[in-house]
C-alpha cells in the first residue's frame, strides 16, 4: 500500500441550477487573457447535448484516453496514430459585441446596433455556435450529438411526454492516471505529491498539443498566443491557504463539496486496466481509495509522509462520506480509464415531481419507480458509471430514502415514519446516515462543504507518474 | 632495380598525400561528405538568389521518425535538398523541400502546426552523438526554424548531465527544464530567411563558422562536421517528436585559397544529378587514387622484369 493524499471535488447535480456562475467566476479569476479567449476552464453543459467542445465524449473523433489492449494500457492517440487536437470551431469562435457603437452611432428612427465581433480577428462575425449552445432545447435534434444514449432509443426522449435535461458542469478531474500526462513527450505535466493537483508546467511545456488530444475529457486547453496548453490549476493558490476554489466558493446551488481522499497509488494502475468496464468504478471506490479511519491506513499515511492535517482532514471529508461510506457519488465516463478524482451525485429532481404529479404516488411507494425515472437510469449509468446500472440505482434510492426520511420527520403522518425507516435501511442507510447526508446536502454549511486543510504535507518523492507504462 | 622500388614508393606517398590533402581522412568517413564552397564577402541570405541557384545540392533521405512514442502512424520517406557556402566567417544552408502546404501558426489555430526545419550539429568535432536529440555525456547543438517565428539556437540531451554550476557558467538555467533547451542571448548567432512558393519551402539558416559558444562546435576547412537533418510537416499535424529525420551527413569547408579549383575539379568530374554519392569527391579521388596505384605497381612490375 502506498498512501496519497488528494483534495478532491464532489458536485451535486440534484441542486446544479445551470446559472453558469462557477464557469463566470472562473473566466474572470483564471481565463481574461488573449489567445484564451474560447477556454473555459469550468464549464455548464446542458444535457442531453453535444457538450463543449462539441461531441468531446466521441473518443472515436477526438481519440482521448486509454485502450486497453491484453493487460496494457495505451494511449488512443497513439493506437490510432492521430495525434490531431480539435479546432477552433470544435469549441466555438469566441466574439464580443460592437458596445462602442450603441453610443457613437448617429441618431436615426431605427437604434443602433452591436454586431457580434470575433475575439481573435477583431472583424465582423456571424454567431452559429457557443459553448452549451443547446441550453433549453432539451429534445431537440441536438441531442443526437450526445454520446450517453447506449441501450436506450433517443428518439423517444425528444417527444413532449419523455424530454428530459440535466446540468453537468465541468472541470479537469485531476486524475489518478491522466492521459494528458503520459502523453506529454516533454514531461511538461505533473501531478503534485502535496495535494494531487495536476499542472502544466509552462516552462516546459512546448505547445505540441498531445495533451489536448490524449485528455478524454478535453480540459487542456491550447493558448494560441502564448504557444503554450493550459488547464484547471484547482485554484492551487486558494487551496494552498485553506480557500475552496472559485467556482465552489461562488456556486450558487451550492452543489460542490472540497475534501480530501486518501488512496492508494499502487492500486490505481490495476484498477485502470480492469478487463470489464463496469467494474471499474466499484473496485475504484473498494480499491483505491482508502478509509482514513482504518489504522493500517493510518500507518501508512504517516509512513508516507502525509502530514496529520492531512489525515486529520480525509477524516472530517465530507468527500469521503459522500464517495466512499455512501456510495452516492461517481466519476464522469470512467471508462476512458484515466481514473478522474472528481465525482458526481446523480441528478434525481425530476423523478420525484414526476411521480408525484402523474402518477400520484406517495413518496415512500417510490422505490419500484427509480427505474422509470424522467432521467433514464442508463444514460446515468453510461455517463458516470461505465454502464453500471446497479450502482446509479443504488445511490438513487439513498437519496430517495433521504427525501422520504426528512419528509417523514416533517410531514408526520400516520404510518409515515415507518414507511420512510424502512426505506432507509433497505437503500443502506442508518437514521444517523440520513442525518448526516442532510445536513451535508440541504444545510451545507460553509466549513462543512469545505474541508480544506492548511498545513502542507511533507513531500517525500518529487514528480510521480512520469515514467510511461 | 632499387631505383626503381623507391620512385615507386614516393609515387604512392604522393597518391595518398594528394587524396588526403583533397578529401579529407578517408579512412575514418562512414559516410560520404559533402564540399561546402568558399565564397568573398556576404553570402546571399535571401533563398531565391540566383548566387543559390548555381550552388551544387545534394540530396538528403529523410524518414518518419520511429524510434520513440510519438511515432508517425505513416512511415514515409521525403527529401530534402541541401545546399551550403561558407565564407570564413560564416556559413549558410539552404533547405529546399516540397510541401504542398503552407502551415503558419495563425490567431485561434489550435489546430495549425507550422512547417519547420532544423539541422542538428555534435557540440564538439570527434566522436559523434546519438543521432537522436544527443546525450547527456555528448550533447547536440540544433538550429531549429519554425513558419512564421524564426530560427532558435539549441541544445539538446546536455540538461541532466551538468551539475548547476556548469549549467550556470554556461549560461542555462540552473535546473534544466526541458530535453532541449535555448542556448542563452549571446549564443543566439543564428540567422534565417524563408520563402514559400508553388509547393517548395526555401529556407536558408546561417550560424557562424566560430563557436561562440562551449555548446557549438568550431568549424574550420578541411574538418569535416557530421550534421543531421529534420523536416516538419505542419498539415499532418507534425510537431515535436513527430517529424522526419536524416542520418548524419558530414560536409567539410573549403579552404578560402584552394577552394576554386578543387571545386572546379569536382564538378567536372562528377556532373549529373545531384546525390550524395555523386558529388562527394572522396570515392572518385579514392578510385583514381586506387587506379594510379595500380597502374603503377603493374608499372612497376613490367621494369623490375625487363631488368631480370
Ligand atoms: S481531466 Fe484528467 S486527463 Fe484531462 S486534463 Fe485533467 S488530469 Fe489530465
Ligand atoms: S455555479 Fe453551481 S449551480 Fe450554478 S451552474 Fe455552476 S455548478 Fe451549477
Amino acid at each position: 500500500m502506498r498512501v496519497r493524499a488528494q483534495i478532491v471535488m464532489v458536485m451535486n447535480l440534484d441542486k446544479c441550477i445551470g446559472c453558469h456562475t462557477c464557469s463566470i467566476t472562473c473566466k474572470n479569476t483564471w481565463l481574461k487573457r488573449e489567445g484564451m479567449e474560447y477556454v473555459w476552464w469550468n464549464n455548464v453543459e446542458t444535457r442531453p447535448g453535444p457538450g463543449y467542445p462539441r461531441r468531446w465524449e466521441d473518443q472515436d473523433r477526438y481519440n482521448g484516453g486509454w485502450t486497453l489492449e491484453g493487460r496494457k494500457l495505451r494511449l488512443r492517440i497513439e493506437v490510432r496514430g492521430d495525434y490531431r487536437p480539435p479546432a477552433l470551431e470544435d469549441y466555438y469562435h469566441p466574439w464580443t459585441y460592437d458596445y462602442e457603437r450603441l453610443f457613437s452611432a448617429q441618431q436615426f428612427d431605427v437604434q443602433p446596433s452591436a454586431r457580434p465581433i470575433s475575439l481573435v480577428t477583431g472583424e465582423p462575425m456571424d454567431v452559429e455556435w457557443g459553448p452549451n449552445w443547446n441550453d433549453d432545447l432539451a429534445g431537440a435534434d441536438l441531442i443526437d450529438e450526445d454520446s450517453n444514449w447506449a441501450g436506450l432509443q433517443k428518439e423517444i426522449y425528444k417527444q413532449y411526454r419523455d424530454v428530459f435535461m440535466m446540468y453537468l458542469p465541468r472541470i479537469c478531474n485531476h486524475c489518478l492516471f491522466p492521459s494528458c500526462l503520459y502523453a506529454c513527450p516533454r514531461k511538461a505535466i505533473y501531478k503534485r505529491e502535496e495535494d494531487g493537483i495536476v499542472l502544466v508546467d509552462q516552462e516546459r511545456c512546448r505547445g505540441y498539443r498531445y495533451c489536448v488530444s490524449a485528455c478524454p475529457y478535453k480540459k487542456v486547453y491550447y493558448n494560441w498566443k502564448s504557444g503554450k496548453s493550459e488547464k484547471c490549476i484547482f485554484c492551487y493558490p486558494r487551496i494552498e491557504v485553506g480557500q475552496p476554489t472559485v467556482c465552489s466558493e461562488t456556486c450558487v446551488g451550492k452543489i460542490r463539496y472540497l475534501g480530501v481522499l486518501l488512496y492508494d497509488d499502487d492500486a490505481v494502475e490495476d484498477v485502470a486496466k480492469e478487463p470489464e468496464p463496469r467494474n471499474i468504478v466499484p473496485r475504484f471506490l473498494d480499491e483505491v481509495i482508502l478509509d482514513p479511519a482504518d489504522p493500517k491506513v493510518v500507518e501508512s499515511a504517516k509512513k508516507a509522509g502525509i502530514a496529520d492535517a492531512w489525515i486529520e482532514a480525509a477524516r472530517s471529508s465530507p468527500v469521503y462520506k459522500i464517495v466512499k461510506r455512501w456510495r452516492v457519488a461517481f466519476p464522469l465516463h470512467p471508462e476512458f480509464r484515466t481514473m478522474p478524482m472528481l465525482f458526481y451525485v446523480p441528478p434525481l429532481s425530476p423523478v420525484i415531481t414526476e411521480g408525484e404529479r402523474a402518477l400520484g404516488a406517495k413518496v415512500v411507494d417510490l422505490f419500484p419507480m427509480v427505474e422509470e425515472m424522467r432521467i433514464p437510469v442508463r444514460y446515468l449509468a453510461n455517463m458516470f458509471t461505465a454502464g453500471n446500472e446497479e450502482l446509479v440505482v443504488g445511490a438513487l434510492k439513498k437519496l430517495i430514502a433521504l427525501r422520504a426520511y426528512e419528509r417523514s420527520l416533517n410531514v408526520r403522518r400516520p404510518g409515515e415514519a415507518e414507511a420512510a425507516r424502512k426505506l432507509l435501511s433497505e437503500a443502506g442507510l442508518t437514521e444517523r446516515d440520513a442525518e448526516e447526508m442532510y445536513r451535508l446536502f440541504a444545510l451545507a454549511r460553509y466549513h462543512e462543504r469545505f474541508v480544506i486543510p492548511t498545513a502542507r504535507k511533507k513531500v517525500t518523492v518529487k514528480g510521480i507518474g512520469i515514467v510511461r507504462p | 632495380m632499387r631505383r626503381a622500388a623507391s620512385l615507386l614508393a614516393a609515387l604512392l606517398a604522393v597518391l595518398v598525400g594528394l587524396a588526403v590533402s583533397i578529401s579529407a581522412v578517408v579512412v575514418t568517413a562512414q559516410v560520404p561528405e559533402v564540399a561546402v564552397k568558399y565564397v568573398e564577402g556576404a553570402i546571399p541570405l535571401d533563398p531565391n538568389s540566383p548566387v543559390w541557384a548555381d550552388v551544387q545540392g545534394v540530396e538528403v533521405q529523410l524518414a518518419s521518425q520511429v524510434l520513440v512514442y510519438p511515432i508517425s502512424p505513416t512511415a514515409e520517406s521525403r527529401t530534402l535538398l541541401v545546399k551550403a557556402l561558407h565564407n570564413g566567417t560564416h556559413v549558410a544552408f539552404h533547405l529546399e523541400w516540397s510541401d504542398g502546404t503552407q502551415d503558419v501558426a495563425t490567431p485561434g489555430g489550435l489546430d495549425v502546426f507550422p512547417d519547420a526545419v532544423a539541422i542538428q550539429f555534435p557540440t564538439r568535432l570527434g566522436q559523434l552523438p546519438y543521432i537522436c536529440m544527443g546525450m547527456v555525456d555528448n550533447p547536440v547543438n540544433i538550429i531549429y526554424w519554425k513558419a512564421g517565428a524564426g530560427a532558435e539556437n539549441l541544445v539538446a540531451g546536455a540538461g541532466y548531465g551538468l551539475s548547476p554550476e556548469q549549467r550556470d557558467a554556461l549560461g542555462l538555467a540552473r535546473s534544466p527544464v526541458s530535453p532541449v533547451e535555448l542556448l542563452p542571448p549571446n549564443a543566439q548567432v543564428v540567422a534565417a530567411r524563408a520563402a514559400y512558393a508553388e509547393g517548395t519551402w526555401r529556407v536558408v539558416l546561417v550560424r557562424p563558422t566560430a563557436s561562440v559558444h562551449p555548446l557549438m562546435a568550431q568549424l574550420a576547412p578541411g574538418q569535416p562536421v557530421s550534421t543531421a537533418f529534420a523536416v516538419w510537416d505542419g498539415s499532418r499535424g507534425e510537431r515535436g517528436g513527430l517529424k522526419a529525420t536524416s542520418g548524419w551527413i558530414s560536409f567539410v569547408l573549403e579552404a578560402a585559397a584552394e577552394a576554386v579549383t578543387e571545386v572546379r575539379t569536382v564538378t567536372e568530374t562528377v556532373p549529373g544529378p545531384a546525390k550524395v554519392v555523386e558529388v562527394t569527391p572522396t570515392w572518385a579521388w579514392a578510385a583514381i587514387g586506387v587506379l594510379i596505384a595500380v597502374i603503377a605497381l603493374l608499372l612497376g612490375l613490367l621494369l623490375r622484369h625487363r631488368q631480370t
